[in-house]
């Protein structure tokens, strides 16, 4: 057995007392693809971080070519020739090839850059590849599948010996995967240790050696891929155990249809989409990153302009151009990242919980009643159990679980009658998810619609009552939650149909099927 | 410490800075600490107390506008031309104050619709409405505007004089010019819409975070647009005030104005990152600029010294200002 290039050894890593990473042993071998596999949150991304020196690890040790060593920064790994690619490629757009390949590195002469020698030495990256791209491009005219090729040859130019990949097909073709493919057998050939991450599992038995399965955190499994199969690597993502994390639901579905969605589109994002919601359900909407859920639900506010389809709620029939005409007619949008999107950080408790109606703690004239203010924002403090010193206090300075009570407090004081709720558990603790958890089932049993986007499959099998995942802009399938599985659901949002053996095409999508009620 | 208690610090401290620099004066320069000193200070301190005042409302909502100098000069041309035409003097002041809101408005459209950058737009229109303003004059001067005409900018309130033994009228109390009385009722108006109304709730909103502004239903367009349309109106009130001072109309009048007034802006606190300032900061800023040159002036510091003095006591604040926020 050839003895691993690089090895990470009990790796821990904690932030702000989460642990997103415990005791993780991992290695990878000179000339072979190690994939990690995990589902969001697994920790997949914090590891290659600390093996490319992006984040350092609280305990354990790196063994590189058999000596330990800390990466103290990225520049460090990459020295001894541990490169990462990231997802969002690091390219400067309109710089060319050649001086991206480059970046900092800039062969010279006396103080000039070496022109002829930069080309030079760039050509030669890209005709390793086998590309055909002409260094002089600027960048950002290439497509993205050729950028990446930019990013390898720029890894090769600094003697890469383990390339490090983040979800490389992710935005890629079929054809361009293919390309991708065959570089990375070449790379292999050439005795370059690849770590190769990727919701994708079907790829994967066309280029990974072996399989590495992380869940919250911790490691679960290492071998070889030919002694695996995709269903086994699924069920070890997901892990069998539903643990005890979830309220008792409270609310039940009624007859009475509260939101109808038909045919509603975004052109090259996602659509049509169809959908209905009853009164008293939670409906999860699952799927991988970029399979469109968010989108689906900010077009559904109003936050992004639709193409087409219409929406029915609560018997009437919306026209909706922006966020007033959906918070007008009850709709409300909890976003995925608070503090971007939800959350005015530098401003106060109650002045969050009342931006979204002021009128209503307003005298004639605009003027702020602070005193109604304050009290209003402290009936939500009291009834969701926010923790701050007060309604005085900057968003900023809570937690995020208690930022994430703020906004919600905004809707219900805005008298929603249907939230949608974007992975409203995202960097938040366990103990704040529960409550969270325990307030969506109120308001489900209150007659309020809920909407729970979610990558934690624990948590849409926890909470709701029926589950549309989603696969590359459509709506793949529609499934009851209690007659369904973690299985079930990650085979259709990866766009495997559960019928389908190993190996089928990701581009086999599976028919559009309407949620029937 | 609480934040309130911080910002409250933060104001004293830059409350005791002026109170400093009035003192120093008061002891290197008799003439400073009169009664008749402290309103030519007050009248200079207006014109960018009042530009201060637009320029915080901007800022606040995350924007910057550079084009104050140029419209003031352009709406007080205007009022002049109006005046020379045969319209009466309280109209023609209003048709000035007008042209600045419409420069606003189109500012702000440029930035909500047109989606140019705040800087670029303003940029645009203080280029433009210069070049406007020489044109209309020819580049020259628009004096013979009559007694009226300089009401505005000389009258004041309160003023007492009598005649003394030889016949000459002696001031006993200069009075309150009336720039100083619009100044005030103008700052105390602005300051209680921004803080006491949905509308100025939702101008913090927007410099706070935007997109958590609309996706609240905040009509941001609206909120960004009004904002340049105060600017605008107060830098037409300023030239209509300046012209009036002089009795004359100068197309070449307010260059470099919108530094000054974002630099009151600045040094009360006001972050150029949107979301956060206050009127009483602008004020106290303004009265630090205004005083500085005053008393430098009196103790015979070049002009030369005092940009760089000024210059100096701008980056010190906002140094002081980051450190207070790096926590």
């Amino acid at each position: 057995m050839p003895v691993p290039l690089l090895r990470l050894a009990g790796i821990c890593k904690a932030f702000a007392g989460v642990k997103a990473l415990d005791h993780i042993d991992f290695d990878v071998r000179a000339g072979e693809v190690h994939a990690v596999c995990g589902e969001n949150g697994a920790g997949k991304s914090t590891l290659m971080k600390i093996m490319s020196g992006v984040y350092q690890p609280d305990a354990g040790t790196i063994h590189f070519e058999g000596r330990a060593l800390a990466f103290s920064t990225p520049r460090v790994a990459e020295v001894h020739g541990v490169v990462m690619i990231h997802q969002e490629l690091n390219l400067v757009p309109h710089l060319s090839v050649a001086e991206n390949i480059f970046l900092a590195r800039e062969p010279r002469r006396g103080w000039f850059i070496d022109r002829k020698r930069l080309r030079a030495d760039a050509q030669r990256c890209l005709d390793r590849l086998g590309v055909a791209i002409d260094p002089d491009t600027p960048v950002h005219v290439l497509p993205v599948a050729q950028q990446q090729m930019v990013e390898i040859a720029k890894a090769l130019s600094m003697n890469a010996k383990v390339l490090i990949m983040d979800e490389p097909t992710s935005s890629l073709t079929e054809a361009e995967t293919g390309q991708l493919f065959k570089v990375i057998h070449e790379l292999r050939h050439d005795g370059v240790a690849i770590v190769y991450i990727s919701h994708r599992l079907d790829e994967m038995s066309r280029i990974v050696d072996r399989v590495t399965v992380l869940r919250d955190g911790h490691w679960v499994s290492s071998g070889a891929f030919a002694d695996t199969t995709v269903d086994r690597i699924v069920a070890q993502m997901v892990g069998r155990d539903l643990e005890d994390k979830f309220p008792p639901r409270r609310s039940h579905p009624t007859d009475e249809t509260l939101l109808e969605v038909r045919g509603l589109a975004r052109h090259g994002v996602f659509g049509p989409v169809d959908f209905e919601l009853k009164r008293g359900e939670i409906l999860g909407f699952a799927g991988l990153i970029g399979a469109g859920r968010t989108e689906v639900a900010r077009t559904l506010f109003g936050a992004e302009a639709k193409n087409a389809g219409s929406i029915r709620f609560r018997g009437e029939e919306l026209r909706i151009r922006s966020p007033i005409d959906a918070i007008r007619h009850g709709i409300a949008y909890v976003s995925e990242d608070r503090k971007a999107h939800g959350l005015a950080v530098k401003m106060t408790v109650a002045e969050n919980v009342t931006l979204a109606n002021l009128r209503a703690v307003c005298r004639p004239g605009g003027f702020i009643d602070f005193r109604a203010e304050a009290e209003t924002a402290q009936h939500y403090i009291d009834a969701l159990g926010i923790r701050t010193p007060g309604p005085h206090r900057v968003a900023r300075l809570l937690s995020g679980g208690n930022q994430q009570k703020v906004v919600i407090s905004k809707w219900l004081f805005r008298r929603a009658r249907l939230i949608i709720f974007d992975e409203p558990t995202r960097g938040i603790d366990v103990g704040a998810k529960y409550a969270i958890y325990e307030l969506m089932d109120q308001l489900a049993a209150d007659g309020i619609g809920v909407i729970l986007i979610s990558s934690e499959l624990p948590e849409i099998l926890g909470l709701t009552d029926r589950v549309a995942v989603f696969h590359e802009g459509r709506l793949a399938k529609t499934l009851p939650t209690r007659a369904t599985s973690q299985e079930e659901i990650m085979h259709h949002a990866s766009g495997r149909d559960t019928g389908s053996s190993q190996g089928a095409a990701p581009m086999g999508l599976p028919a559009l099927e309407p949620i029937a009620s | 410490m609480n934040d309130r208690q911080k910002d409250l610090l933060q104001k004293f401290a830059a409350l005791a800075g002026l109170l400093l620099l009035v003192l120093v004066f008061s002891l290197t320069s008799e003439a400073f600490f009169t009664v008749g000193n402290g309103m030519t200070v007050a009248l200079q301190v207006t014109s960018i107390a009042l530009l201060g005042v637009g320029a915080t409302c901007v800022i606040i909502a995350g924007g910057i506008d550079l084009s104050v100098g140029s419209v003031l000069a352009l709406a007080g041309v205007l009022a002049a031309l109006a005046t020379k035409a045969g319209v009466p003097v309280p109209l023609a002041m209003v048709l000035g104050v007008l042209a600045g809101a419409a420069c606003g408005a189109l500012n702000g459209l440029l930035v909500t619709r047109a989606k140019l950058p705040p800087f670029i737009a303003t940029l645009g229109m203080m280029l433009v409405a210069r070049g406007i303003a020489l044109q209309v004059t020819g580049a020259r001067a628009v004096s013979g505007l009559g007694e009226s005409f300089g009401q505005l900018g000389n009258g004041s309130l309160f003023r007492i004089e009598h005649i003394d033994a030889q016949g000459f009228p002696e001031v006993v109390f200069p009075g309150i010019p009336y720039p100083v009385i619009l100044m005030a009722a103008i700052a105390i108006a602005v300051a209680v819409l921004l803080t006491r109304t949905s509308l100025g709730r939702y101008i913090h909103a927007v410099g706070s975070n935007s997109e958590a502004a609309r996706l609240s239903g905040v009509n941001v367009d609206l909120v960004v647009l009004f904002t340049y349309v105060v600017s605008g109106a107060l830098a037409g009130l300023t030239g209509c005030v300046l012209m009036s001072r002089l009795v004359t109309a100068q197309p070449n009048e307010g260059v470099m104005y919108e530094l000054d007034a974002i630099a009151a802006a600045v040094i009360g606190g006001t972050s150029l990152m949107g979301g956060v300032g206050t009127i009483s900061g602008t004020a106290i800023g303004s009265f630090v600029i205004g005083i500085l040159r005053n008393g430098l002036n009196m103790n015979g510091v070049s002009a030369f010294t005092q940009q760089i003095i000024i210059g100096l006591v701008i980056l010190l604040t906002v140094w002081i200002d980051q450190l207070r926020n790096r926590r």
